[in-house]
């Protein structure tokens, strides 16, 4: 099956239900799939053919649905992008994987004139709105023009299961981005899994706050895509009263979230007074969430069902979940595999670990992905004969449930993002006055992780400069909270940082000031 | 320097990563925009509180109070009245 079959398949059997909805705004199956065909056939009026790549810059959206499905109508690859991102990210990007077009909100206009010499790919822009300062050899087409007007038959195009159906960045260990390349296979196979194991049914409604552009966001979206349900998205979790209005009056029966989601919702918002008559489960991925956090979420919304899931954009999402009646016996633990995933933990040569024993979780299935877009090399570093090499240690116990132990790489993970340290520790190599530094995540009461960067300075640092620096070059996300000047830097024989030790030096510190 | 001014700097210094400051008007909406996230507006709180010397109750963490920089700045000036 082919993920824009997942639309179809919805149009047909439930044409006039809703299959988003945002700020009182309602698209139909029906009208999401005439508006997804119109687009396609712009976008093949623009010359894209199967395979080219296609970005899509815009926050999560009725508007980006269209273009998802539209993209993928014309047979080329969606690359979504994480609209918080520095230029030098969308320009590492976009440049890596070569697109023919952009479809770009109002927002990111701005993005397109700083981006475009770097990319001698770019034919087309369809935009929501006019700007002065698109380049002229750039041909514009207009996001309403191509979504009401033109053609709404389903353009012909032929399409395998095989074929990449879309490429989502994630940072890489080496601080150069890394496009997880993704088929129609792969999607299929971690959708109908996730709805399996969910039990998600066309009365489901869930509410989307997470961006579309990541995986997880992603997820939400296809899985409702898939099962006939409806997306209420709402980019507004700053406010999380106002999502917890909307969660009441859009009556949703689903929430996901990452830990700081559930760690704002539980110190930053009015939870208490609400009583989510229709909530049926909500899920939790994107990094550990704590015990503690994890049973005041139990208090708070005792008749909920809680599922506890573990992944990796690699494996399209979804690798293992806990089912909610085991939350409290098995705490802490990330589940079995989901259906159609086989995990097994090895040893650093190969051998399956016994019960207790911490190795690598290896992963195999249809969800795995392709490989890394144009990059073989890392490829071969994680997909191996045995399947997906996830970086993550982890035990089992006696009854098979997993325990993650540790994460290999050194990736932070704060808020809804993933980081990688060696990216920030490029941009402040690029300040004259740093020798060399080290970021690390220290533990943060909402976001998980926050960042901390230790500096081994040259002279005098100023250090309004280097914030400047940052900003210019870093997305928001990604500049430290905080630096602590060093004489040098802990490291190993081999002249690795020691980031552990960095870690353990930052507690302290906290402790004793 | 006035209430405003330092709302403005703080937001130009955080959010805006290198996009112009003129883009930034006082009664634009700071989540339309894109210019601030869910962390981006605890980060905001935690500046007011320590700034201004008050405490940011939960239920006024809602756009009325906190999405521009005149609504900013009215509701600092209310809290600090009382």
């Amino acid at each position: 099956m082919l993920v824009h079959h997942f639309l179809e398949e919805n149009a047909e059997r439930f044409p006039y239900k809703d299959a988003a909805i945002q700020l009182g705004g309602r698209i139909s199956y029906l009208e999401l799939e005439a508006a997804a065909n119109r687009l396609a056939n712009t976008l093949i009026d623009l010359g894209i053919k199967s395979g080219d790549r296609v970005g899509i810059l815009m926050e999560s959206s009725i508007k980006y649905i269209i273009a998802y499905f539209g993209i993928l109508k014309a047979g080329a690859i969606v690359v979504g992008l994480n609209t918080q991102s520095a230029i030098r990210n969308f320009r590492n990007t976009l440049r890596d994987c070569q697109v023919s077009g952009l479809i770009i909100n109002k927002n990111m206009a701005h993005i397109v004139k700083e981006i475009y010499a770097a990319l001698p790919s770019l034919n087309f822009v369809v935009s929501e709105s006019s700007y002065s300062h698109f380049p002229k050899d750039v041909e514009v087409v207009f996001l309403l023009d191509a979504q009401l007007k033109g053609d709404p038959s389903r353009p012909a195009v032929a399409i395998k299961e095989d074929d990449i159906a879309q490429i989502i960045y994630t940072s890489g260990t080496t601080g150069s981005p890394k496009g997880v390349s993704l088929s129609h296979k792969n999607l299929y196979a971690n959708t109908s899994s996730i709805v399996k194991y969910l039990d998600l049914k066309p009365d489901d409604r869930v509410m989307a706050i997470l961006p579309f552009f990541y995986s997880y966001g992603n997820s939400l979206l296809l899985t409702h895509m898939y099962c006939g349900g409806s997306v209420v998205i709402d980019n507004r979790f700053a406010y999380p009263n106002i999502i917890l209005d909307i969660m009441a009056q859009e009556r949703v029966t689903g929430f996901s979230g990452v830990p700081s989601t559930f760690a704002i919702l539980m110190h930053k918002s009015n939870i208490h007074n609400y009583r989510f008559e229709h909530l049926r489960y909500i899920t939790q991925a994107g990094g550990p969430m704590s015990p503690a956090l994890t049973q005041k979420i139990m208090e708070v919304m005792p008749h909920i069902k809680i599922f506890i899931m573990y992944g990796q954009t690699e494996a399209s999402a979804r690798l293992s979940y806990l089912e909610p009646d085991k939350l409290l016996e098995k705490i802490g633990s990330i589940g079995k595999a989901i259906p159609g995933v086989k995990l097994t933990v090895k040893d650093e040569k190969g051998k399956v670990c016994r019960p207790g024993e911490v190795g690598e979780i290896i992963a195999s299935g249809d969800n795995i992905m392709v490989g890394y877009w144009n990059q073989p090399e890392e490829t071969k570093k994680v997909l191996k004969e045995d399947g997906l090499h996830t970086g993550d240690l982890a035990k089992t116990d006696e009854d098979g449930y997993l325990y993650i132990v540790s994460r290999r790489s050194d990736m932070i993970k704060s808020g809804a993002h993933r980081i990688s340290p060696k990216e920030i520790e490029e941009v402040l190599a690029e300040f004259p006055s740093i020798i060399e530094s080290a970021v690390i995540g220290v533990p943060d009461k909402i976001l998980g992780e926050s960042l901390v960067a230790f500096i081994v300075p040259n002279g005098k640092i100023d250090t309004k400069e280097l914030k400047k620096h940052l900003r210019l070059n870093l997305a928001v996300f990604k500049i430290p909270r905080e630096f602590i000047q060093v004489k040098s830097l802990p490291k190993t024989s081999s002249g690795k940082i020691k980031r552990f030790e960095l870690v353990e030096k930052y507690k302290m510190k906290a402790k004793t000031s | 320097m006035e209430i405003a001014q330092q709302i403005n700097n703080f937001i130009i210094d955080n959010f805006m990563m290198g996009r112009s400051p003129e883009e930034l008007t006082e009664d634009d909406s700071l989540l339309e925009k894109g210019i601030i996230d869910s962390t981006g507006v605890l980060e905001l709180v935690s500046f007011i509180e320590e700034t201004y010397g008050f405490t940011v109750e939960d239920d006024e963490l809602v756009p009325e109070n906190l999405d521009s920089v005149n609504k900013l700045v009215n509701y600092i000036n209310r809290k600090r009245q009382h």
